[in-house]
């Protein structure tokens, strides 16, 4: 029990805490200031992975890039108050979401070959080591940045360009969907 | 016992549990779109810990082409989001019945 691991699990209660908290807020701006910390914390849960890049990417790009477009757009649309009609979590949305749990422990300990009690040792993975036939890292792991650096631009980096293409897409298409349409557009068309 | 990173993957499984209940339950199309926001976070922390249990880093390659998703699919969400309630003037999926969903 050191820090790391007690520091891992506050941060992950936390956070699954924090998500049912958004989930049930009445005001979208509410909702996003509890969502930056949700991914706040997961960006701390990926640096005690040793995942340094990515809890820097997940602050950066997430909380920043990612939220301020939903707050630009809750500014913009601007939402009278009798839009937000939400009366809170009921009972049989509770019932179900207790089921949810219960599945997914009965799937764990019976399917999952005791996944739940005895980790990923039961289905042959050595935790820290690589299973055969993955392509082994570049650099030492504690290499992060240069590990990843090469996974990205050397193994993955078709998949890389064709990111940018999905990204270019999606920036033409969200102006077209958004656009103006005015009345001699219209006629036209 | 388990170790870090697979304690990582029973909250991932409690984030996308709660981030699916958004999605399902929520009828503010806002609210289904920052839910859609937790289900990808949840997705990207077993990406994370799986790279770490096995100790490869293609786990976190993969963890940020779905950032590079996920921001695609807030653009473009967003984009219906302004152009629905410019025609609609609401953003509740009930009043959103031109497709008898």
């Amino acid at each position: 029990m050191d820090l790391n691991f007690i520091s891992f699990i506050v941060m992950g209660i936390a956070a699954s805490i924090l998500s049912g908290v958004m989930v049930t807020r009445r005001w979208p701006v509410s909702a996003a200031m509890v969502l930056i910390a949700i991914m706040m914390l997961l960006a701390g849960m990926f640096g005690l992975l040793e995942a340094h890049f990515a809890a820097a990417a997940q602050i950066i790009v997430y909380a920043g890039a990612i939220m301020v477009v939903f707050v630009f757009v809750m500014m913009l649309l601007n939402l009278p108050p009798e839009e937000l009609r939400y009366g809170g979590i009921t009972w049989g949305e509770m019932l179900l979401i207790g089921l949810g749990v219960a599945v997914a422990i009965v799937l764990g300990t019976q399917v999952g070959q005791g996944l739940l009690t005895r980790g990923f040792e039961s289905l042959g993975f050595i935790p820290g080591q690589a299973p055969p036939g993955a392509r082994p890292l570049y650099f030492p792991p504690s290499e992060n940045v240069k590990n990843l650096a090469a996974a990205m631009f050397v193994d993955y980096l078709w998949a890389f360009e064709l990111t940018s293409f999905l990204i270019m897409a999606a920036v033409v298409g969200s102006i077209v969907i958004a656009k103006k349409r005015s009345a001699e557009n219209a006629n036209a068309a | 016992m388990l170790t870090l990173p697979e304690i990582g993957l029973y909250f991932s499984f409690l984030l996308f549990l709660v981030g699916l209940a958004g999605v399902m339950f929520r009828k503010n199309i806002l609210f289904m779109m920052l839910s859609i926001e937790v289900l990808l976070n949840a997705a990207n922390l077993a990406f994370v810990c799986a790279s770490k249990i096995t100790g490869t880093i293609d786990g976190q390659v993969v963890m940020f082409f779905v950032m590079a998703v996920a921001a695609c699919e807030a653009a473009i969400g967003l984009a219906l989001i302004i152009a629905l309630y410019r025609t609609k003037a609401s953003i509740e999926a009930d009043d959103l019945k031109a497709l008898r969903g």
